[in-house]
């Protein structure tokens, strides 16, 4: 596995938290979402494992609702544990980003 | 929308696909519809996801593999790994209604295999029930049907995923499980002693028996049905 793919997996949770925190989404928008914040590595296919985790653990809730373009999708909530969860999540990254940055600087580039 | 309503649903979209995508999609389908163990809804639930996401890449010049990955039995054991397990509330009536439904059918024929027999040999045959006896092969019976379905779909999971599967290989295969399996059920069936308590069973009382027993059944599953 890449490093960025490893680093990725690590993040990931949080990332699709945040985008459904936003606002609920299927799993087609949450995909384009994540390439159009410019994660277009993440293959398609691997938020649907990640979805099913978080919503067994209770992060995330799945409703079947009429999508813009007609048909039934299944949209994605965020619920009061997958609030707390993302908190948590972003004060993690915000501890270790800071400081990542500042050992990194200075590097010539 | 519930799992039966999925399915249809499923069957009905599944033909818009490329015959490269249907491929792809339906082996990691079966894969997934495999696993007995996992909640029926969630992993219809999912395999509806994958599919609509499918058609709309479809629709854009994507194809499975660029969705799902090269690896499509590997992304399938990832869904199964976090597809929650089915609730035995619901296992538990599933299984009674297969072993009552298949009780029902061994009463009716055994009634109808008596009064025939009878018939024939133009003298009264004996119908009693040995408890212990019937038990025993009725456990025999249901655990051959055990081992049947798990050989079955061990076969059906081999051949997925798989450039080179040969069905009549299978076929085979299955067939003359089939056939083994019905000797060694058969077989000791003919060679278990009659042992424990008996009673009278006579061939009407058999076949009324199976007959309520099968309308109970069948009622139950309607009802259930109904409520869901």
């Amino acid at each position: 596995m890449s490093l960025r793919s490893q680093l990725l997996k690590g993040i990931l949770d949080g990332c699709i938290l945040a985008v459904i925190e936003k606002e609920p989404v299927y799993g087609y928008e949450l995909s384009k979402k994540l390439q159009e914040f410019g994660l277009s590595d993440v293959s398609e296919g691997t938020i649907y494992p990640v979805l099913l985790r978080l919503q067994k653990n209770g992060l995330i809730r799945g409703e079947m609702q009429p999508s813009e373009s007609g048909p039934n999708r299944k949209y994605y909530f965020l619920t009061k544990e997958g609030k707390e969860s993302l908190d948590s999540i972003v004060t993690e990254w915000k501890q270790m980003v800071g400081p990542v940055n500042s050992i990194f600087k200075g590097r010539l580039e | 929308m519930k799992a039966k309503h999925l399915i249809e649903e499923n069957n009905r979209k599944r033909e818009q696909l490329t015959p490269e995508n249907e491929k792809y999609y339906s082996d990691m389908l079966i894969y997934i519809r495999l696993q007995l163990t996992l909640s029926e809804q969630q992993s219809e639930e999912v395999l509806m996801e994958m599919l609509d996401h499918l058609l709309d890449g479809q629709n854009e010049g994507k194809t499975a593999r660029t969705i799902f990955g090269d690896d499509p039995k590997q992304y399938a054991d990832e869904i199964i790994q976090n597809l929650p397990k089915e609730k035995k509330r619901e296992v538990i009536p599933f299984v009674s209604r297969l072993v009552l439904d298949l009780v029902s059918w061994m009463l009716m024929i055994r009634g109808v295999a008596i009064l025939v027999g009878s018939q024939i040999k133009n003298e009264a045959v004996d119908s009693s029930v040995y408890l212990f006896s019937s038990l025993l092969t009725l456990s025999l019976i249901l655990g051959s049907v055990a081992f049947g379905v798990w050989f079955i779909f061990r076969t059906i999971q081999r051949s997925l995923f798989n450039e080179h599967a040969s069905e009549k290989k299978d076929m085979v295969k299955v067939g003359l499980f089939g056939a083994i399996s019905m000797g060694l059920v058969i077989a000791p069936t003919m060679l278990i002693p009659e042992f424990g308590p008996s009673f009278h069973f006579s061939w009407w009382a058999s076949i009324l028996t199976g007959c309520a027993l099968w309308v109970i059944v069948f009622t139950l599953k309607k009802l259930e049905v109904g409520l869901r």
